[in-house]
């Protein structure tokens, strides 16, 4: 009889046995390891946990609903070490530890802490149908979404549509954030602050 | 090193090029790449294509759409840039000048 435990991959539950489940850890925190100074980590490991997902469904049948630990491997064996692209900073060699290369942000960290950090404009989409023009707005001048709507509709209003214009112009010139750091940026945010 | 050591090297930074190959066709997912390059030299993983798709993404030169799939969650459909296609005609033209270049060297 083996424990079940169930994990989170991006979004959906899955019951993996024991086994399966450490190696699926390993698997993540070296990948994690690899991707340190990688600055869509957070992206590339979630496009990887969405794919692990993807393959472990394969494995279930409405009287099988746990994920083994040989079919763990197999799924792990079948998307690969993570490699960093070339032309990335790479910590290491492929197995080797962390111990190498001291970290080195001190002069770094200072500057970032010192001055304020560089806002862009964005459009942020929140898997909404809005173009996410209003909400990138809205996080560039640290106010409320809801202001920057109403005062779009009222501008529109009142201007016979010249407001609704300037909101099409946006949507074609503002880029979308996609990734967390594009995220930080539209809000002005230090890098140290992503997970919010 | 051996013979496909030396060819791994030569295959690895050929890889992002096809990719921008193949995107300039069609819109497709990961897992359309793979298949694409499945059976063929340049086979590869997950683990390798997706940092290679965040980088090239960062350097526009794909972009993708989230499109809702029949089956499971939705999915991330890459498709090229304007940029994307300059740096891949850039490829095919720096490619073809190789190719001559090595096949006047051996004469």
């Amino acid at each position: 009889m083996n424990k079940v435990i169930t994990v989170n991959l991006n979004g959906n539950a899955y019951q993996i046995d024991e086994d399966g489940y450490n190696a699926l850890g390993e698997y993540i925190s070296r990948a994690e390891e690899q991707l340190r100074n990688n600055t869509d980590r957070r992206e590339v490991i979630a496009d990887l946990e969405q794919a692990i997902g993807d393959k472990c469904a394969n494995f279930l049948r409405p009287h099988k609903t746990v994920v083994t630990a040989a079919e763990i491997e197999q799924i792990l064996k079948e998307i690969g070490p993570v490699q960093n692209a070339d032309g990335e900073p790479v910590k290491s060699g492929e197995s080797a530890s962390q111990s190498q290369a001291p970290p080195r942000q001190p002069r770094d960290d200072s500057a970032r802490t010192s001055a304020p950090h560089r806002r862009r404009l964005y459009r942020i989409r929140r898997g909404s149908g809005w173009s996410g023009v209003c909400r990138g707005l809205a996080a560039y001048m640290d106010t409320d979404v809801i202001l920057v709507r109403i005062i779009f509709i009222l501008g529109t209003i009142f201007s016979g549509g010249f407001g609704l214009l300037i909101y099409i112009i946006m949507i074609v010139l503002v880029p979308i954030a996609y990734t967390d750091s594009e995220l930080n940026e539209a809000h002005g945010a230090p890098p140290e602050l992503r997970r919010s | 090193m051996t013979l496909d050591q030396k060819f791994n090297t030569i295959r690895k930074g050929l890889l992002e090029f096809l990719i921008l190959k193949i995107v300039s066709v069609d819109k497709v997912y990961v897992a359309d790449m793979l298949q694409r390059l499945g059976d063929t030299e340049f086979a590869t993983q997950e683990g390798t294509l997706y940092p290679l798709l965040s980088k090239m993404r960062r350097e526009e030169l794909v972009s993708y759409d989230w499109q809702e799939s029949d089956a499971g969650p939705p999915r991330k459909y890459y498709k090229v840039t304007s940029a994307g296609k300059k740096q891949l005609a850039e490829f095919n033209d720096y490619w073809k000048s190789l190719n001559t270049f090595i096949n006047q060297l051996g004469r």
